[in-house]
């Protein structure tokens, strides 16, 4: 520490001498500039003569003058350091240290009055701003793990009671069977959980994306939307299914069929059994529209601004099975792959998604095998 | 009785999961590396494998390799917490026939193993028989009740595609794309016109059922 502090001051003290030399070297110039221009003026228009006695104590006397007006302006230039530039760095640097040890509340205050420079001042701004920023998603990540340990905690200790219940010999079959089924139900939910935190993880690190591909969308919409055949068989939906042909997008095709899947399963998951869920493609000048729309409960507007953050559940009680994750990947995807989401909704009557995705030109009829 | 080979380095699952086919009619032996599956294959005959990616020393693709060089015909189910394309394409690549990601779902996984051996049965018999329907995929032809339905080749392919993979819905491109030349611009919308046509050939026959569903392709329902 004291050697830091020494090296320091060393460094000071040797911009001190530089900025003395500059001074030196700048006034001695213009003196001397000046001694022989009015030297040959004196000497051609009144023809006084000099002795060299005379010349030397001038000499002596001006190299003095020189000496001592240099200290004068080195000393007078510290000073304005002190005031005007030393002080806001000190300032800004205090701001800085907070930062760097984690107090995102850290802000500098601005310069008041004659001292402020401009530049200072806009440092400081550009400062508060970021420390702002920071603890803006500092915010976010604590909610984030304190989401995470609540849905991962919760299905957690649920599993445990029941294998602790489990264990009472004297358990009758129909409940061990309830039990043994919650358990399982659980234990799905988390691994579905899980692997959501896993993909959106690997989403926010990935940096390169896969080459996009040409291919028909209509035809990938179909397959999804096949894969909950079961679902809706089960809960009696209606499927409404208009999709125009011969759509194609180039883009990553994996990607896509995440936010697909995550759509089509939330459509299904808030539909009442005898609802209809409706599916449709149609291409809108350059880009290619899907709408999913439903007949589910639908999503209040003070809802509808957070559904694509994490964790954020309209159902604030998280009786609903899901993790908040679904669309929170579906609009990662959607940024990634440069389209665009909008979502409307009435309570009570349903909600509709828009995806729209920049078309591939549509050229030739193309079969990918 | 069906014998199944599983192939997992975690003791526990790999309990869990041999408990549970034997519990649902299969004979399951259990693995714990493919050192020691290639042992327990050379005093047995297996007729389906269950293996795992992550092992330590031999890996579940070098192992799958090795096996499919041996046997070209045993169906491998993959049963894997690696859930990224890469690792999809890169077993399928080696002839793998189906995939699972962890955690597995101990339903799903007898469907897809019954959905196998009956696709393995129908790949070495070369026939197919729902009922009192037989399909023959030598000689292209399907009798019903002793007596044959005429089908033209692509209608047969397309019947037998369908009656391989019960209650699967294909979508009409994924038809198109396999019995149709990939020259031909026939719109997805003839394939429409084939099912028409098979319903009308299999109109007497009860075992099974075309079905559309919501536009968006065409299942065979066994009933």
């Amino acid at each position: 520490m004291s050697e830091e502090n020494s090296m320091r001051r060393r460094k000071r003290l040797l911009a001190a001498i530089r900025r003395y030399v500059v001074f030196f070297l700048l006034i001695a110039f213009v003196i001397t500039c000046c001694m022989l221009l009015f030297l040959y003026t004196m000497q051609t228009s009144v023809e006084i003569s000099f002795t060299e006695k005379g010349i030397r104590t001038a000499a002596i006397l001006t190299m003095g003058n020189v000496l001592f007006l240099s200290f004068l302006c080195t000393v007078i230039d510290a000073v304005r350091r002190r005031f005007m530039v030393e002080r806001p760095v000190r300032r800004i640097i205090k701001g800085a240290e907070k930062l760097m040890c984690g107090d995102f509340s850290a802000r500098i205050e601005p310069l008041r009055g004659i001292v402020g420079e401009d530049g200072f001042d806009n440092i400081i701004d550009c400062f508060n701003r970021m420390a702002e920023e920071l603890s803006g998603v500092e915010t976010l990540r604590t909610d984030f793990i304190a989401n995470v340990s609540h849905e991962l905690k919760t299905p957690l200790s649920v599993m445990q009671n029941y294998g602790t219940m489990l264990q009472n010999p004297n358990l009758p079959d129909e409940q061990r069977m309830e039990y043994a089924k919650a358990i399982t139900e659980q234990s799905r939910r988390l691994a579905d959980l899980i692997t959501n935190i896993l993909k959106l993880n690997r989403l926010e690190n990935q940096q390169i994306y896969p080459a996009a591909k040409r291919y028909n969308l209509g035809e990938q919409l179909a397959e999804c939307l096949l894969n909950f055949e079961s679902t809706w068989e089960k809960k009696n939906i209606d499927i409404d299914t208009d999709l125009e042909e011969e759509v194609f997008v180039e883009s990553d095709n994996e990607l896509l069929s995440l936010v697909w899947s995550n759509l089509f399963s939330n459509a299904l998951k808030f539909t009442e059994p005898g609802g209809t869920v409706c599916v449709t493609l149609k291409t809108e000048g350059d880009y290619a529209a899907v709408r999913v729309a439903d007949t589910g409960c639908g999503i209040s507007p003070g809802t509808g601004k957070h559904i694509f953050e994490k964790f954020y559940q309209g159902d604030t009680s998280h009786a609903t099975q899901g993790n908040g994750l679904g669309l929170a990947l579906v609009k990662r995807v959607v940024d990634i792959v440069g389209g665009d989401i909008s979502v409307e909704s009435e309570v009570g009557k349903g909600s509709t998604f828009t995806v729209r995705i920049r078309r591939a030109a549509n050229g030739e009829v193309q079969k990918d095998s | 009785m069906f014998q199944i080979l599983v192939v997992e380095d975690d003791k526990d699952l790999n309990r869990t999961v041999c408990s549970f086919l034997n519990n649902n009619g299969y004979k399951a032996v259990g693995c714990l590396g493919a050192s020691e599956a290639y042992d327990a294959m050379y005093g047995n005959t297996f007729d389906l494998i269950v293996s795992d990616i992550m092992m330590p020393g031999i890996d579940g693709y070098e192992f799958a390799k090795t096996v499919r060089s041996l046997n070209e015909d045993i169906p491998i189910l993959f049963m894997t917490a690696r859930d990224d394309f890469a690792s999809k394409q890169k077993g399928y690549r080696i002839g793998i026939d189906d995939y699972m990601v962890k955690p597995i779902d101990l339903d799903g996984l007898l469907l897809r193993i019954g959905a196998l051996l009956r696709r393995a049965k129908i790949a070495t018999s070369h026939k197919l028989e729902i009922g009192k329907l037989r399909l023959d995929i030598d000689e292209r032809t399907a009798v019903y009740n002793g007596e044959e339905i005429p089908l033209t080749a692509r209608e047969f392919n397309i019947i037998y595609k369908l009656l391989s993979y019960p209650g699967k819905t294909f979508t009409r491109t994924q038809l198109m794309d396999e019995f149709w030349d990939a020259e031909t611009n026939t719109a997805p919308r003839a394939v429409d016109v084939y099912m028409t046509k098979l319903r009308g050939k299999f109109e007497s026959c009860d075992e099974f059922e075309l079905k559309t569903v919501h536009g968006l392709g065409y299942k065979a329902v066994v009933k």
